[in-house]
């Protein structure tokens, strides 16, 4: 008698998870440390869309639950993180917003056959991989670094000035706007190093950097770092314009730097969410900002909403939740969704299809405004 | 020449923030051989308490640019080194006795608290200081720029460590920190508080790691929770560099991680700066194992 109830115990102990009334999809992000405003973005643009999904019904008749993870935005917390959201019974991630964060993650997930749909983790090997469940929405550096090399062509720079932070993705897009450089013009790179993300003082980079001579600073780290040498720039009474990658795209920025240094400032990236092209992203930012009383910063947490549109849009499509199913439906079925930031279809490796970055500059207001295409 | 002579000016200034941080690691080890890891986290506190006060009452806007700095940079040592105190009695004196691991423990679990007590307070975000607090005018000399507010910076952290060095050599509390230094015990038998000597060094040494956070945030205008790790270990290096326990010591050795920090940078690879840095910092410790100054134990702060 007691061995069958033990049996019946461990079989209704095993029934839960398929009986569960709820979908779990997990989100990583950088909940605390220097792209915490970034991460509690991420979070509250997923939740907003959780909850209107929800309110219409759900996914495959169920309804759909956000299990949040802190990644700190720190490759050793990301893997910690991705360790917990995989015992959680999460039926796909979304996230993060860091390069050098996601790859820390990517295997672990992959491991426990785990979608995850990145959002901002823009470096080239992430999906050169091959991992089978790996997708993002964001673009990637070396579509970027073309459209610096020719961008800084254009505007008539010649001799330029390249300082990465050494993380994957800086250093990655570095590589490839110095290799793409020589090839689309004359151009000249002068100056190539790095800088130590979180230090305070590039007081003795940007003397170096100026001895260099260059006509234009291309700077592709972070925001923090780019406000900092903004305004140490100035202090110092040095005049050359500089250019940020698409992860200087944060209002922070300009709060660093101060309206007065950041002014002039040009960056690349796709269009920040005030120029979004679509109605729905016109309708949900109106709806975000009537929730939460502030629009999102950047571009990369309304990824982050695209990433978990395009997970439950595969789920309904494929009629599962089983990852094999669910990955499979997206990188060949899945064909122009609509989402926030445009229609979205993936490759083979993961990688969206067909988008296009912008560059944009910085106003005396402090604002960021569309340059060109 | 113009380019030595600007990246030595560059590695002074941020070498005088290090020196006046790495004195509060220096006095505690000197006195109680305890390595206080919440020393960055306090250095932090004062970073966001100098932009607190600096919004509730408004400074300088009452008392003019310098005389309001002044008085900022004094209540947030005087509000720090109050958290220095209880930080002592809570977390290290009811470990005088036990081993010197424990106390080192709580050192880092008061760190990890900390930080954590500043981010759940402030935020995770940057916080950024008003700019334009100080008037900053560029100077130049022999082509070298050299910005008034950075002059000042590097002035008021030479102007606290001379402070600190006459007040420790030439006063009798000061002496009584010197005794305790050597030996804690002997010092007792010859009449000394050495319960209150351990108080005055946790109010010194967090009151000038709190003026650090200050300066900090108002030059470089950028703070968030985490800051405290990057130069609390700066700070920490410089310390052993100079000798611990030795103040002359932990003012030369600030600078000179600096000035290190900025040759490497200028002539090396900026990528490379704190490589070498630390690359240095294991040659000096290979001649002189105690640091460049900490020869002498009797002579100890």
């Amino acid at each position: 008698m007691k061995k069958v109830l033990c049996l019946v115990g461990v079989l209704c102990f095993l029934a839960v998870p398929a009986m569960a009334k709820t979908i779990r999809i997990g989100l990583m992000a950088p909940m605390t440390g220097s792209w915490a405003s970034e991460g509690q973005d991420m979070r509250d643009i997923v939740n907003l869309l959780a909850e209107e999904l929800n309110a219409r019904g759900g996914v495959l008749g169920k309804q759909v639950e956000i299990v949040v993870e802190d990644d700190a935005g720190d490759p050793r917390s990301a893997a910690l993180a991705a360790q917990r959201l995989s015992t959680r019974k999460v039926a796909a991630v979304i996230g993060t917003y860091g390069s050098s964060v996601a790859e820390a993650a990517q295997n672990i997930y992959d491991d426990y056959d785990i979608i995850q749909v990145a959002n901002g983790a823009t470096s080239n090997r992430l999906t050169e991989k091959g991992l089978n469940y790996f997708f993002r929405t964001c673009p990637r550096n070396d579509e970027q670094a073309m459209v610096a090399a020719k961008a800084l062509d254009r505007m008539g720079f010649s001799k330029i000035a390249i300082l990465h932070d050494n993380t994957s993705y800086a250093r990655g897009l570095a590589d490839d706007a110095r290799k793409f450089i020589g090839e689309v013009s004359d151009s000249r790179v002068v100056f190539f190093n790095a800088l130590t993300p979180g230090e305070r003082d590039f007081n003795t980079i940007l003397t170096r950097m100026r001895a260099a001579d260059p006509d234009v600073i291309l700077f592709t780290g972070y925001y923090p770092e780019a406000g900092l040498l903004l305004r140490q720039k100035m202090e110092m009474g040095w005049n050359v314009p500089m250019i940020g990658g698409d992860a200087t795209n944060n209002p922070d920025l300009v709060e660093i730097a101060g309206k007065q240094a950041a002014n002039g400032f040009y960056f690349l990236s796709p269009p920040v969410p005030q120029d979004l092209p679509t109605d729905e992203a016109r309708d949900f930012l109106a709806a975000f900002e009537k929730k939460y009383e502030k629009l999102p910063g950047s571009i990369w947490a309304v990824l982050a909403g695209d990433a978990f549109t395009a997970i439950v849009t595969a789920m309904e499509g494929s009629g599962s939740t089983d990852s094999r199913k669910v990955a499979n439906y997206m990188r060949t079925q899945l064909k122009d969704m609509p989402a926030l930031t445009g229609t979205i279809s993936f490759n083979s490796v993961g990688d969206r299809i067909g988008d296009v970055y912008r560059v944009y500059q910085v106003n005396e207001e402090g604002a960021f405004v569309l340059k060109s295409h | 020449m113009e380019f030595f002579l600007q990246q030595l000016f560059n590695g002074l200034a941020v070498g005088g923030i290090y020196a006046l941080v790495a004195l509060g690691y220096t006095m505690v080890y000197g006195v109680m051989k305890l390595m206080n890891f919440a020393h960055g986290e306090l250095f932090t506190m004062g970073a966001f308490l100098g932009l607190s006060f600096l919004g509730i009452f408004a400074f300088t806007e009452s008392l003019g640019p310098f005389g309001g700095v002044l008085v900022l940079i004094l209540l947030v040592m005087a509000m720090v080194a109050l958290m220095g105190v209880l930080l002592e009695r809570v977390a290290y004196r009811p470990l005088r006795s036990s081993p010197r691991l424990s106390a080192i423990v709580s050192a880092l679990g008061a760190s990890i608290f900390l930080q954590n007590a500043i981010m759940l307070i402030y935020g995770a975000r940057f916080q950024v200081y008003p700019h334009g607090i100080l008037p900053n005018i560029p100077l130049s000399f022999f082509g070298v720029e050299i910005p008034l507010l950075r002059v000042l910076l590097l002035l008021v952290s030479l102007v606290m460590m001379a402070g600190l060095y006459f007040f420790v050599q030439k006063t009798q509390i000061g002496t009584a920190i010197r005794a305790a230094a050597i030996d804690q015990d002997a010092a007792r038998l010859m009449g000394i508080n050495v319960d209150r000597v351990i108080q005055i060094v946790f109010i010194i040494g967090p009151a000038l790691g709190a003026a650090a956070g200050v300066m900090v945030g108002i030059y470089y205008g950028q703070i968030n929770f985490t800051m405290g790790w990057i130069f609390g270990l700066k700070a920490f290096t410089a310390a052993i560099i100079g000798g611990i326990g030795n103040i002359p010591g932990a003012m030369l050795g600030g600078l000179l991680l600096g000035v290190l920090e900025a040759m490497g940078a200028a002539y090396i690879s900026t990528a490379w700066k704190d490589a070498i840095a630390f690359a240095v910092l294991i040659l000096i410790l290979l001649v002189r194992p105690r640091g460049i100054l900490g020869e002498r134990v009797a002579d100890k702060l």
